[in-house]
């Protein structure tokens, strides 16, 4: 009845959540992973590309959307919005950067603002799988190669073009020799 | 020297062990040599078999030996080791694939290895250079990396408006895919246009 709607509350975060935390090896308990977390949050927004643990990076994004995405929500001037992002980001200088950088590259954003990509092993070797999380939007050279083989891509486009009008041109030189043989 | 003495030790023990076996066995010495007679000798009286056996485990060097037979599982286990965590024999791999950009061979779900390092090289020579230049100052505006060259092929006011631009001193690496980022239509030009022939 007099329940607050939840997603008046929270952000809904375009990635997905796990219900159950992810266990960071950290001799120093809670805190030390809180710790852990605001050092690979407050890198995230200072590189915009790390490459991490996948369990470190994949507890680090949900904490990057949340800030950001509350950012968005609420501005500059929201006080308790303010103590968040005081607390998460070490480098002061990086405030300036979430209200000011971020928020304005991501307000029309439609999917999440972060991405999570695993990182090649290296073959023999047992590792633990490592991952690369970027802020999307960054001025870094693509992770992900120029797909050549889509649709729409211009050069296929063009070329698809090339291919009908050539054709059209066949099949009018086909009509026009069948027509001559018939007169003849 | 050493060896020698070694050898020597290991003699002695070969004989007084096998006396002794003799004589647990037999239950008497071993015939004994010949030897001149000599009045003052007795033949001394045989030590009882019980002493012998005590001799016999005092000078012999026992271990542990296993007691029971290892099960067929175990066995199994130490010989192959187990399918879905630590498995010892060559299995093929079906989850590699070919990259369609360098060809390399990369794990299915994850980056191409090759791919993957010529970005991550660019991201962090980037990265320090873009540190460098912003500081500790607060940070409001983006950042554009721009090589050497690129910055006189665009108008400065339009493209980049807004945002800080930073200079490497090196030109575009050529994995880059130069053409699609360049302009193509500055106003109005007066080539003229030409069919493409011999496709399809």
């Amino acid at each position: 009845m007099n329940q607050a709607e939840v997603s008046q509350l929270v952000s809904k975060l375009r990635i997905r959540i796990n219900p159950r935390h992810k266990n960071l090896k950290c001799p120093e308990g809670p805190q030390g992973r809180l710790n852990k977390l605001r050092k690979t949050v407050n890198a995230l927004f200072k590189y915009e590309r790390l490459e991490l643990n996948y369990t470190l990076a994949d507890e680090t994004r949900g904490y990057a959307e949340r800030l950001i995405s509350e950012a968005i929500r609420h501005g500059d001037t929201h006080k308790p919005t303010m103590e968040m992002a005081d607390y998460w980001i070490e480098e002061k200088q990086l405030i300036h950067k979430l209200f000011k950088v971020l928020v304005p590259r991501f307000n029309d954003y439609q999917t999440s603002y972060t991405m999570l990509y695993r990182a090649p092993k290296a073959y023999p070797e047992i590792v633990y799988p490592r991952s690369v999380l970027e802020l999307r939007g960054n001025p870094f050279p693509a992770i992900l190669p120029q797909r050549s083989d889509q649709r729409n891509f211009i050069h296929n486009v063009l070329l698809d073009e090339a291919k009908k009008a050539y054709r059209a041109e066949k099949y009018e030189e086909i009509t026009k020799s069948l027509e001559e043989q018939r007169d003849e | 020297m050493k060896g020698l003495l070694a050898l020597r030790r290991i003699q002695h023990r070969l004989y007084t062990d096998f006396d002794a076996l003799c004589h647990m066995i037999l239950g008497h010495a071993p015939p004994p040599a010949l030897s001149f007679a000599s009045p003052a000798e007795t033949l001394k009286p045989s030590t009882p078999a019980l002493t012998n056996v005590q001799r016999l485990f005092g000078d012999s060097i026992l271990r542990a030996v296993p007691k029971h037979r290892r099960t067929i599982e175990k066995r199994l286990k130490r010989k192959f080791g187990c399918i879905d965590d630590f498995y010892k024999m060559l299995m093929p791999r079906t989850d590699l694939l070919t990259c369609n950009q360098c060809g390399h061979s990369y794990q299915r779900r994850h980056l191409c290895p090759n791919c993957y390092k010529r970005v991550k090289d660019e991201t962090t020579e980037f990265q320090e250079v873009i540190e460098k230049e912003l500081g500790l100052e607060p940070i409001e505006q983006e950042v554009v990396v721009l090589y050497k060259g690129e910055r006189t092929k665009q108008p400065v006011e339009g493209h980049w408006n807004g945002k800080r631009i930073i200079e490497l001193k090196r030109e575009k690496p050529s994995w880059f895919c130069r053409n699609l980022l360049q302009r193509t239509t500055i106003g109005n030009s007066d080539s003229k246009d030409v069919q493409p022939s011999e496709l399809a």
